[in-house]
C-alpha cells in the first residue's frame, strides 16, 4: 500500500497523508478497497464518487472556475472538476458542522474585478491619509503673535526622551485648549509645540507645570508622592526629566501669553470657545 | 488516554492541508495571546485606578496591552481566518504556505520582543504600540507579507464570481501595513509632536475600523451563510459596509484632539465624515439581521454564529458612542477622558474577539476535525464577554463623562484650575465608576480564558468529526476541491 500511496501522491501531486485520507474516504464510500482507489489515482485514473451534490460538497462554495452557482442553477452540481479525487462526504459535525446538506451552496459570489476593488481600497486610503494625517499635520498660518514652541536646555531635551520613554504622555496631556475647563492651565496650545501632547488625561495636565510646582515638588511626584506610580530612575535621569518639566512653562516671559490674553486672541482669532 | 490524546495532536499537525495547519495554528496562537493582552489590560485598569504597579506604569502596561492585542491577538487570529477562507473562495491554493508560516512566527517573535523592549524601558512610549523604532520596519515587513499572499492567490484564484468577504479580506490586508507604514513615518524623530501624537490615533482608529470590524466582518459573512445554511440577504448592504468602513476609517481617532492645537476644520470634518463608521456598522448588522431573519433559531445552537452575531451587534454600539463623541459638543465633555479608553477597551476586547470567534468557532471543527471540545466554555465566553466588556464601556464610558463634567462644573469657579486641589477633586469623582470598571475587566479576563480554553482543548483534545479536507487538482492549475471525510479512529 506504501508503494501504491507514493504513486498517487505523486501523481496527484497531494501530501501522502491527505491523499491516505482521502482514499480511506472514497473507499468507504465506493465499496472499493483503498487499494484498488490508490492503484487507480495512481495510474491517473478516476473513481466514482457519490452522486453529485448530494453530500456535504454541495454546502461548500463553488470553487471550481466552471462551477456555477447552485443558487442561479441550482440543478447543476456544484463542484466540477474532472481529476483530483474526491472523497465523499461523512455526516457534518452535529453542533458546529453545516447545516443539512442537499441544499444548494448560499456562498453566491458575482462577478466582478478585485484588483479594480484593490485600487479602491488604495485610492480610499490615500484619500483617508492626506485629509486625515497629512491635512491636520501641515502647520496652519501662523498668526504672528507668539509660539508654543520651547527652547528646551540640553537636560530638557533629554527628559524629554525620558518623559516619552516612561509613556508619561499615556496620562499627562502637555496640551491646553481653548475650552472653560483647561482655564487657568496655561497658555492655549498652537500647533508649533514641541510638548508632548498626549491625548488622555488620566493625570493633570503637564505643559506649564513649571509655573504651578517647585522642582523638589516636581520630583517627589516623579518618585512616587500619593498616587502617583513611582518612577525608578537614576539621579541624572531624574534630574534631566525635571529640567524638562520645570522648564514646559509656556507662559515664561517672552514666550507665551496670558491665559487671558490668549483667550482673547484666540476668540479674536475665530477661535471656538464652548 | 495521554496516548490518544497525544497520537491526536500528532494527527492535527501532521495531517490537512497546508492552510489548514496554518489557520489552526494562527487561532491557537491568538488565543495564548488573547489570554496575556486581557491580563495586561486588567493590570492596565489597576494602574488607571489605583496609581500604577511600579515601575510598570499604565504608560508602560498600555502599549503593552495594545500590541499584545491588537498584533498578538487580533491580526495574528484574523489572519487564521484569511488563511482558512482564502483557498475555500478563491479555488486556488494559498500562494506561498511558507509565507504564511514564517510571517506568523515573525509577528510572535516581533511581539515577545516588543513586549519585552517595553518591559525593560526601551520603547518609544508613543501610543498605541510603544515599540522601538528598530522593531517597526520588522513588523511593517510581518504586516505586508499577508497582503502580498493574498493578492498572489487572489490573481491565482480559479473562481472567477467574487464572494464578499473577498472583499472584506482584499480590503483589510491591504489597509493594514499601509496604515501601519503611515503610522511609522507620523512618529520620526523629525516629526513634530502635533503629528505624531495624529498619527498615533490615527493608526489606532485606522486599526479598529480597518482591519478588525472590516475583516472581522468579512470572515464573518462566510461563516454566517456555511452555518446556518442561508444565503446573504443582501450582497449590496455587504459592499456599503465594507466602503462605509473604510471610508470612516479614522475619523474618531483625530476626532479625540478635538480643541487641539490641529487646525479647526479637523474637527468639523471628523465629525461629519465619522457618521460613516456606525453607518458602516449598522448596515452589516441589518445584513447580518435580514439574512437570520426567520432563521434564528439556528443561531442558539452554535457558538460561532452566536459570537458573531453579538460581536456585530456590540460593534454597532461602539460605533454610534464613537462618532457621537466625535462631535465639538459631547468632545467638550469626553475629550481626553476614560470616555475613549472605555470605546478602544470595547473595540479590542468586546468587538474584536467576539468577531474572532465568530470565525474561529466555525473554522476549528473544520480544520482539525475536532469538534468544539466544550461548547459551555464557548457559551460562556460569549456571556462573560458581553457582561464584562459590556460592563467597562458602561462605567468607564461614564467615568469619563462625570470626568469631563467636573472639570467644566469646577470651571464656573473663578478661582478653580483644573490642576493640583482642583484636578484631584474631579479625579476623585470618577474613583467609583473607575472601581467598578476594574471589577467588569476581571468579568471579560475570564470570558478570554473560556475563549483560550475552548479554543486549545479543542485543538488538542476535542471530539473527532469529520474533517473538510482541501484537495488540490495533479497540475495545482484546477482548482481546489472541498471534500468532508471522517479519517479519526475515534469515530
Amino acid at each position: 500500500m506504501s508503494d501504491l500511496l507514493a504513486a498517487a501522491a505523486a501523481a496527484l501531486g497531494t501530501p501522502e497523508a491527505l491523499v491516505k485520507r482521502s482514499a480511506e474516504a472514497r473507499a468507504s464510500a465506493s465499496g472499493m478497497t483503498v487499494d484498488e482507489v490508490l492503484a487507480a489515482w495512481a495510474g491517473g485514473g478516476s473513481v466514482a464518487g457519490p452522486a453529485p451534490g448530494s453530500a456535504a460538497v454541495a454546502d461548500e462554495p463553488a470553487t471550481s472556475g466552471e462551477a456555477s452557482p447552485a443558487a442561479v442553477e441550482p440543478e447543476t452540481p456544484p463542484v466540477v472538476i474532472e481529476s483530483p479525487p474526491v472523497a465523499p462526504a461523512a455526516p457534518p459535525p452535529p453542533r458546529s458542522g453545516p447545516a443539512p446538506a442537499g441544499k444548494p451552496p448560499v456562498l453566491v459570489g458575482e462577478p466582478d474585478r478585485p484588483m479594480t476593488v484593490l485600487a479602491g481600497v488604495v485610492g480610499l486610503f490615500v484619500a483617508v491619509l492626506l485629509v486625515g494625517l497629512v491635512g491636520p499635520s501641515i502647520a496652519g498660518e501662523n498668526p504672528g503673535a507668539r509660539t508654543s514652541a520651547i527652547s528646551y536646555s540640553e537636560a530638557g531635551l533629554r527628559g524629554k526622551d525620558i518623559y516619552e520613554n516612561l509613556g508619561c504622555g499615556s496620562c499627562h496631556t502637555q496640551m491646553v485648549r481653548p475650552v472653560v475647563s483647561d482655564v487657568g492651565l496655561g497658555a492655549v496650545t498652537l500647533n508649533d509645540t514641541n510638548q508632548v501632547l498626549g491625548a488622555r488625561r488620566f493625570g493633570p495636565d503637564l505643559s506649564d507645570v513649571g509655573t504651578r510646582l517647585t522642582d523638589s515638588q516636581i520630583e517627589a511626584i516623579i518618585i512616587g508622592l500619593g498616587d502617583h506610580p513611582g518612577a525608578v530612575l537614576s539621579s541624572s535621569d531624574l534630574d534631566d526629566l525635571v529640567a524638562y518639566l520645570l522648564e514646559s512653562t509656556t507662559t515664561a516671559p517672552g514666550q507665551g501669553a496670558s491665559p487671558a490674553e490668549e483667550t482673547t486672541a484666540e476668540t479674536t482669532d475665530g477661535g471656538a470657545l464652548p | 488516554m495521554a496516548t490518544r490524546q497525544q497520537a491526536d495532536i500528532r494527527a492535527f499537525l501532521g495531517g490537512g492541508a497546508d492552510e489548514d495547519r496554518i489557520a489552526a495554528a494562527h487561532f491557537l496562537v491568538g488565543a495564548m495571546f488573547l489570554v496575556l493582552g486581557g491580563l495586561l489590560e486588567v493590570l492596565a485598569l489597576f494602574a488607571m485606578r489605583f496609581g500604577g504597579l511600579s515601575p510598570m506604569s499604565l504608560g508602560r502596561l498600555e502599549p503593552m496591552a495594545n500590541l499584545t492585542l491588537m498584533i498578538g491577538f487580533l491580526v495574528i487570529s484574523l489572519l487564521g481566518g484569511v488563511y482558512y477562507v482564502l483557498p475555500r473562495l478563491t479555488g486556488a491554493p494559498l500562494r506561498s504556505v511558507a509565507m504564511a508560516r514564517g510571517g506568523l512566527v515573525l509577528l510572535v517573535a516581533l511581539v515577545l520582543a516588543g513586549l519585552g523592549a517595553m518591559a525593560l524601558g526601551f520603547g518609544d512610549g508613543l501610543q498605541p504600540l510603544g515599540l522601538p523604532w528598530w522593531l517597526d520596519l520588522p513588523l511593517l515587513l510581518a504586516l505586508s507579507l499577508p497582503a502580498l499572499n493574498t493578492m498572489a492567490t487572489i490573481a491565482r484564484r480559479e473562481e472567477k464570481r467574487t464572494y464578499v468577504t473577498l472583499w472584506f479580506v482584499m480590503g483589510g490586508v491591504t489597509w493594514l501595513p499601509l496604515l501601519f507604514a503611515a503610522h511609522i513615518v507620523g512618529t520620526l524623530p523629525f516629526a513634530d509632536s502635533l503629528t505624531q501624537t495624529y498619527s498615533g490615533l490615527f493608526f489606532s482608529a485606522g486599526f479598529v475600523t480597518m482591519w478588525v470590524f472590516t475583516v472581522g466582518t468579512g470572515l464573518f459573512y462566510y461563516t454566517l451563510v456555511k452555518e446556518t445554511d442561508v444565503a446573504l440577504a443582501s450582497r449590496q448592504l455587504a459592499v456599503a459596509g465594507f466602503w462605509s468602513l473604510g471610508f470612516a476609517a479614522v475619523w474618531w481617532g483625530v476626532a479625540q484632539l478635538v480643541f487641539g492645537p490641529g487646525p479647526g476644520w479637523v474637527d468639523a470634518v471628523a465629525a461629519a465624515l465619522g457618521l460613516a463608521f456606525p453607518i458602516g456598522a449598522l448596515a452589516n448588522a441589518s445584513n447580518v439581521s435580514l439574512t437570520l431573519q426567520g432563521h434564528w433559531d439556528r443561531v442558539a445552537d452554535r457558538p460561532g454564529v452566536s459570537s458573531g452575531v453579538v460581536g456585530t451587534f456590540f460593534g454597532v454600539v461602539v460605533a454610534a458612542m464613537a462618532s457621537l463623541a466625535s462631535f465639538r459638543a459631547v468632545g467638550s465633555v469626553t475629550a481626553l477622558t476614560s470616555f475613549w479608553e472605555a470605546i478602544e477597551y470595547a473595540c479590542l476586547l468586546g468587538v474584536g474577539p467576539l468577531l474572532v470567534a465568530g470565525v474561529s468557532f466555525d473554522a476549528l471543527p473544520r480544520v482539525t476535525g475536532r469538534a468544539m471540545q466544550s461548547t459551555d466554555r464557548a457559551r460562556s465566553f460569549l456571556r462573560l464577554t458581553v457582561i464584562g466588556v459590556g460592563g467597562v464601556l458602561v462605567t468607564m464610558g461614564g467615568a469619563g463623562i462625570v470626568s469631563g463634567y467636573s472639570w467644566l462644573a469646577g470651571s464656573n469657579s473663578a478661582a478653580y484650575v483644573n490642576a493640583g486641589d482642583g484636578w484631584a477633586a474631579g479625579a476623585s469623582a470618577a474613583d467609583s465608576l473607575l472601581l467598578i470598571a476594574f471589577a467588569f475587566a476581571i468579568i471579560a479576563f475570564l470570558g478570554q480564558l473560556a475563549y483560550a480554553s475552548a479554543v486549545i482543548g479543542t485543538v488538542t483534545s476535542g471530539r473527532a468529526v469529520p474533517q473538510e479536507v482541501l484537495v488540490y487538482g495533479a497540475d495545482g492549475k484546477q482548482g481546489t476541491w472541498l471534500v468532508t471525510v471522517g479519517d479519526n479512529p475515534d469515530e
